[in-house]
């Protein structure tokens, strides 16, 4: 187990090496100056001149990158142009959100897929099925911004029942936290559910048809019992490889939940740096979504193994 | 024939103006603060926590560093500058009792006694003297421009500082009254360096003191109780400023009571917001003037006759009316009407399509020609692209619109990579702010992206400098304003409203048309 980590672990490093190129060149080939988007209001020349000096932004493209790359091998992601504050610290206080909106929204997930997919598979063609099937549906069509507002007219403005926008730490204060990530965790969570709803259902249905299936039911197991004990397991392998791909993007990329909700999260961070042409915390933040995105892949693969005992001993 | 045609867009300027003037004053009578003046006997009461919501994150707490219009927000309630303006856009005293000017080149101020900073020292001549140092040599001071006619600073005595100028600068009062002349403690800004842009403990002298800062979640100030202006407030406890980005989800905030202030309410959602009983709005006019810069330095609008063409062709009460929703005025050069140096009897340029082929001849392009735009990808920009395409294409001219972000705007506007580039600027208290830095001849990276440089112009703008007489410069911008509709360094769209929005809960607020949230005298109902 320990090897097949590391083995893991070492084949990223290409990947990275590959990814911090791609941001650093495209990032810095995007039109767009982070000291003119900084002082949009100067006129003085000279300032902006010290600054780019000062900043080392004066100097080729290939140095630029040699510099950051020496610092990533020391463990420095450099400081932002913008609040000259270390990225590193950017990220930290912003990971905890975007940790605590992906896990709420994968729970939430789960708890409305898990029932909706078996039972879809396992009463094909019924009504039920076809209400999960127009669930999936609804869920994978409506776009995130429109169930955000729908469900804040809902419940923030006509009902009045959780905030609307901002952010609380269920750390620090559970009850008041959890209200504030309830609707953007409800937003993300419902588009997540439809994906893994129709996945189930379709790994379920193959699992049912298998030829151990029929063997449990002929052994006079219950229907539960079967489903439980037997297709489930095996129907898990699909709906992990699309959790595990979800919670990268959970993480870095919910942009557009943020923005709406106002939450202080990773991708908000990112897209802000972006706008800002704060070079070091857009490279560095995209590194760290790359590094988050790589971990949840290997964690999936360990699952894997702990699922179908088959893959661990490959 | 053109003496009629004169007159009637004279009137419509005027009407327009007063329409604006009249905007403004029936939904005074539904503001807070004026509510709170018409029941004066209801006395205002302390306490209360003001929840404010904002579009952006501040960027700074630093006002020597700051280019952000959203910092200034906070700031008019952290710091205090040495004037300060008044709703007609008067100077008045700040942290400057009184000022004298001995001679153009002079100007003495009487300081503010017994007035402490938060971190317990005085406010007094060396900290003003400390203040012009830091702002004219500190390495990132996006003042320096603003101080730049200011040569040397001398303490006369405790209370008394001379300014020495360069040159005379009759702008240099209203410059003072936002972040260039706002006091900043020596102690704190020399003991906390660099950190003093995230954290303002100790920093101003103003009615709250900086609590704290959480980034992109809230920033927290709270009522200084030993503020030296006794009359009045400060009332509020405190004032917890969020930044909510999504201009639905604010308002919807506002609606259900989460936040009690905003600070822009956007043209589309003006309508919809009066008519909800649980929010007041106040139409706050403003300095801005949004505009388009044309690129003299390169075809095709390095030909006058074709700048012309442009402008003859777009229809802007159209565009005031159709994109902007009428909460704005058609602009007739870069003065808004708030100002006292407007002239209304210069009417905004008329669409004439018979101008329009006579320009097109004349500019040796009578089949029309095709131009780029470049704008903001935002959607009131977009949507008033799309119209002055629209327009333009029924004059013979076939425009293309390129849309790009707000970095990518500027580093085209500074490089002068453009033909036609948007411009919005969010406007100064005195004319030189909105004119000089954008037509005077400057060599190198200026805010003139248009790369005019006219004698003419530029005799104009240092002679507006010079003169101390605000009659004297008003004639003088009139002949400014008349130059820029023939040379055409940018194309005048709108002079834009700035509507705010509050709870009805909020009483006491006083709108001052450099759309600055003061909330020294606010209270809580």
């Amino acid at each position: 187990m320990g090897l097949l980590i590391l083995r893991r672990l070492v084949a990223t490093i290409p990947v990275l090496l590959l990814v911090t190129a791609g941001v650093f060149a495209l990032i810095h080939l995007t039109p767009g100056d982070p000291i003119d988007a900084m002082m949009a209001e100067s006129v003085d020349d000279s300032v902006k001149r010290e600054l780019r000096q000062t900043l080392g932004l004066d100097r080729p493209l290939h140095l630029q990158y040699a510099t950051w790359m020496g610092r990533l091998l020391r463990g420095d992601l450099g400081r932002s142009i913008r609040n000259q504050e270390p990225v590193i610290e950017n990220v930290a206080r912003r990971i905890k959100p975007s940790l605590q909106l992906a896990g709420l929204a994968m729970a939430i997930s789960l708890l409305v897929a898990t029932p909706i997919g078996i039972l879809s598979a396992a009463r094909r063609n019924s009504t039920l099925d076809r209400f999960g099937t127009s669930f999936a549906l609804f869920g994978i069509c409506m776009p995130n911004f429109l169930i955000a507002l729908l469900l804040i007219f809902l419940f923030g403005v006509t009902l009045r029942w959780l905030p609307i926008s901002g952010y609380v730490d269920p750390m620090e204060e559970l009850w008041d936290g959890l209200r504030s990530l309830a609707l953007p965790a409800i937003t993300l969570g419902l588009a997540l559910a439809a994906v893994i709803t129709r996945t189930l259902r379709s790994s379920m249905l193959e699992a049912l048809s298998e030829d151990y299936i029929r063997t449990a039911r002929a052994k006079g197991l219950s229907d539960g019992a079967v489903i439980r004990r037997h297709a489930l397991k095996n129907a898990l392998i699909p709906v992990v490889t699309v959790l595990g791909l979800q919670l990268g993007t959970l993480i870095g990329g919910a942009v557009i939940t943020e923005y709406v909700f106002a939450l202080p999260g990773v991708g908000r961070l990112v897209v802000d740096a972006v706008f800002a042409r704060d070079y070091p915390l857009v490279q560095g933040v995209v590194l760290l979504i790359a590094v988050g995105f790589i971990l949840s892949n290997l964690m999936v693969d360990l699952l894997y193994g702990w699922i179908d005992p088959r893959i661990r001993h490959r | 024939m053109a003496a009629r045609q004169s007159d009637a867009t004279h009137s419509e300027s005027r009407r327009d103006f007063l329409r604006l003037a009249a905007l403004a004053g029936a939904s005074s009578a539904l503001v807070p603060g004026a509510a709170g003046r018409a029941w004066a006997q209801e006395t205002p009461k302390k306490g209360g926590t003001l929840r404010v919501g904002f579009y952006i994150e501040a960027a700074t707490m630093d006002p020597h560093l700051s280019g952000s219009k959203i910092d200034r927000q906070v700031y008019h309630n952290i710091y205090e500058p040495l004037v300060v303006l008044d709703a007609n856009l008067g100077i008045k005293p700040g942290l400057a009792e009184s000022w004298q000017q001995p001679d153009p080149k002079t100007v003495v101020f009487k300081l503010r006694r017994g007035v402490k900073f938060h971190d317990g020292t005085d406010f007094n001549a060396e900290a003003v003297k400390f203040n012009f140092n830091r702002m004219k040599t500190e390495a990132k001071s996006v003042r320096k421009g603003e101080v730049a006619s200011i040569d040397t600073v001398d303490v006369v005595d405790a209370y008394t500082v001379r300014l020495n100028l360069k040159r005379p600068d009759a702008a240099l009062l209203a410059t003072l009254t936002d972040r260039a002349g706002m006091m900043v403690s020596p102690k704190t800004a020399q003991e906390r360096g660099p950190e003093l842009e995230r954290n303002a403990k100790g920093a101003g002298t103003g009615p709250f003191v900086f609590v704290e800062w959480v980034k992109d979640d809230h920033l927290l100030i709270r009522r200084n109780d030993n503020y030296w202006n006794k009359q009045g407030g400060p009332y509020l406890e405190q004032i917890r400023y969020r930044p909510i980005p999504d201009d639905t989800v604010k308002l919807q905030s506002l609606q259900a009571g989460e936040i009690q202030v905003m600070d822009y309410v956007q043209p589309r959602d003006v309508a919809a917001v009066k008519a909800d009983k649980n929010v007041v709005v106040l139409d706050v006019p403003s300095l801005a003037d949004f505009a388009y810069q044309l690129n003299h330095t390169r075809p095709p609008f390095d030909n006058k006759a074709l700048r012309q063409a442009v402008a003859y062709s777009l229809d802007l009460e159209q565009i005031v009316k159709g994109v902007w929703l009428n909460v704005g005025v058609p602009a007739n050069g870069p003065i808004p009407p708030t100002s006292w140096a407007y002239d209304r009897s210069i009417p905004f340029m008329k669409r004439d399509l018979a101008k329009v082929k006579a320009k097109l001849a004349e500019g040796g392009k009578a089949g029309g020609f095709t131009f780029t735009m470049t704008t903001n990808n935002i959607p009131i920009n977009v949507q008033e692209a799309e119209v002055i395409q629209a327009q333009l294409a029924e004059a013979g001219i076939t425009m293309k619109i390129k849309l790009v972000d707000s970095a990518t705007l500027i580093s085209d506007g500074n490089g002068k990579n453009f033909e036609m580039i948007s411009y919005q600027w969010s406007g100064r208290p005195d004319p030189d702010g909105n004119t000089y830095q954008f037509y005077k001849t400057t060599p190198g990276t200026s805010l003139n992206w248009s790369g005019i440089s006219n004698p003419q112009i530029d005799a104009l703008l240092d002679k507006s400098r010079e003169t101390s007489s605000q009659a004297e410069r008003k004639k003088l911008f009139s002949q400014l304003v008349r130059i820029l509709q023939e040379e055409l360094p940018m194309i005048f769209i709108v002079h834009p409203i700035e509507p705010k929005a509050f709870s009805p809960r909020v009483q006491g607020y006083d709108p001052i048309p450099d759309g600055m949230m003061r909330f020294k005298d606010v209270w809580l109902k």
